[in-house]
């Protein structure tokens, strides 16, 4: 009898400490959105939803959210896939296999100054090409952070994915026993090229396609990497609600909320997709 | 993989952090030196002296996440045994993933309401709630896989011999899960030591963690202390990582 209480007790601090702040969250951004509650409530309206469904500047933020998030995770791991697979034991046994870790203790917020101060107009890489005689002007060094491309945003993203991965694809190497499939495939006849885009890649990015999905998830919800690198012409989908949040016009909160409901309803749809595919690849054949 | 490319990559992953050092020792860095001008321990020293209220960033910001990490490893040990043995476990930690639906910091503008009409805003216990909210799921996560049929039966075994639920965490559950909980722990402690956007939201910057001061010093284009307290946000964990190095292997 006893046993049972604790045990309802504990399912129902679950359901307070998951899920209930995540429904009173949306709930209250949709009901905001809609007009039906706040300061500037109106009653029942579509206006706020309709105002950012059709301003291209939101479809801008998702577009450059998805691209940001797209790019830093296909260039980490084409960099870790490429380590881990020319080298594997490097990862697990020996020095590198502790000192992949220490990357993993840089917070986002300083990775980001790091870049600022590495690749700004006035930082480290600016500097070193001026002593080299590449650039005679500050003005001259191309536009690597606060820029439309978010290059700066993608290398900070790269730098702190591309030891996670690396540390991952290493232990998913060991466990799926990787090595022998590879010695089974070089026995069979298949080349060095066989090996790595037939075999190691495949079964690497399966085994590892929700954690990377996850990964690719965190990149595109990231507020304090582009808040320091990111340009204000194109935004990603934090800062630009946060931004509409924090303004003194009480007219952009409700539309702040319709953007953070529009994009939970983005991460359902991708997460939705993702347990189907995973699904799909479970059932046998 | 040969010395060369070993040589270069430690070089690099160490870069990061001599650079930081570097810069929280400088003093005037002009256009285009590659390396300050002048180098001093005054900014370490501010640390000790207290001024500049790093010393009291350093003590809200341990103090947060340790709180946040003992309770969410706590409670999410606990909690994850009654829905691991659950019919519909799978349902039920279906449930977990939700806070990850968010980004944290637009749960944060999100619940922003709730916290003022708790009267939560602004204020510690307000952050530390607020990090509770994306701790424990990932520790209920964590521990999901932790529970087994095994564990079961040795609980089992203590009562048939006569102890009860207390004495089954104190004398078998805890002192089995003693790597677990301190790898969880530590995990728990580096995502409230790490987090900013949610901190700052809930905070209103009336909780001057390490990561809110790091953002304060770079807006006042104050480069030398942001790399002091980005100094600061890093030791703790490379710390930990050293302390842990075994269990994190394990892991």
């Amino acid at each position: 009898m006893q046993a049972n209480g604790a045990a309802q007790f504990g399912r129902f601090l679950f359901v307070l400490l998951s899920a209930v702040p995540i429904v009173a969250g949306v709930g209250y951004a949709l009901l905001y959105s809609l007009g039906l509650t706040g300061v500037m409530a109106e009653g029942m309206t579509g206006a706020h939803w309709r105002e950012v469904l059709r301003d291209a500047a939101f479809w801008r933020t998702i577009g450059f959210s998805l691209y940001v998030a797209l790019v830093s995770i296909l260039i980490a791991l084409a960099i870790a896939l490429a380590l881990v697979l020319r080298s594997p034991r490097t990862f697990t046994k020996g020095s590198l296999s502790y000192m992949i870790y220490l990357p993993l203790s840089i917070p986002a917020i300083v990775m980001a100054f790091f870049i600022f101060q590495l690749l700004g107009k006035g930082g480290w890489l600016s500097r070193l090409a001026h002593q080299l005689g590449m650039i005679s002007a500050l003005g001259q060094f191309p536009d690597w952070v606060n820029d439309n491309y978010g290059i700066g945003i993608i290398v900070a993203h790269v730098v702190m994915a591309a030891p996670f991965f690396t540390i991952f694809f290493a232990n998913l190497y060991e466990n799926e026993r990787l090595g022998d499939y590879l010695h089974l495939a070089t026995t069979l006849g298949a080349g060095r090229r066989q090996r790595i885009f037939r075999v190691g890649v495949p079964i690497l990015l399966r085994r590892g396609l929700a954690t990377v999905f996850l990964y690719f998830m965190f990149v595109m919800g990231s507020y304090e990497i582009p808040l320091l690198l990111g340009s204000q012409s194109v935004q990603m989908v934090s800062i630009r609600t946060i931004q509409r949040l924090q303004r003194y016009n009480l007219g952009d909160i409700p539309e702040a909320y319709a953007i953070s409901v529009a994009y939970t309803v983005l991460v359902v749809v991708l997460l939705s997709a993702l347990l189907w595919f995973n699904r799909r690849q479970m059932r046998p054949s | 993989m040969s010395r060369t490319v070993k040589a270069m990559l430690v070089g690099l992953i160490l870069f990061p952090f001599a650079f930081l050092l570097m810069l929280s020792v400088g003093r005037q860095w002009p256009y285009p030196a590659l390396f300050p001008q002048q180098w001093s321990l005054a900014n370490w020293a501010m640390v000790w002296g207290g001024s500049e209220g790093l010393s009291n960033s350093v003590a809200i910001s341990v103090l947060l996440s340790t709180s946040v990490a003992a309770l969410s490893t706590g409670t999410s040990f606990w909690v994850s045994r009654h829905i691991a043995y659950h019919p519909k476990r799978e349902a039920w930690l279906s449930m977990a993933y939700l806070p990850y639906v968010f980004a944290p910091v637009i749960l944060a503008a999100c619940l922003q309401f709730f916290f003022i009409l708790a009267g939560l805003y602004g204020t510690f216990g307000g952050v530390l709630v607020a990090q509770l909210f994306i701790t424990f799921p990932y520790g209920v996560i964590f521990f999901s896989s932790f529970w087994n049929e095994r564990l079961r039966n040795m609980e089992q075994l203590v009562k048939t011999l006569g102890g009860n639920s207390r004495q089954a965490y104190a004398k078998v559950l805890i002192p089995v899960a003693r790597g677990a909980l301190a790898t969880c722990f530590f995990q728990l402690f580096l995502i409230s030591w790490f987090e900013y956007g949610l901190t700052n939201l809930i905070g209103v910057g009336k909780v001057p963690t390490l990561t809110i001061r790091v953002f304060q010093y770079v807006n006042e284009a104050n480069l030398f202390l942001a790399a002091l307290a980005s100094c600061l946000l890093v030791f703790p964990p490379l710390l930990l990582l050293w302390v842990n190095r075994r269990v994190v292997f394990k892991g």
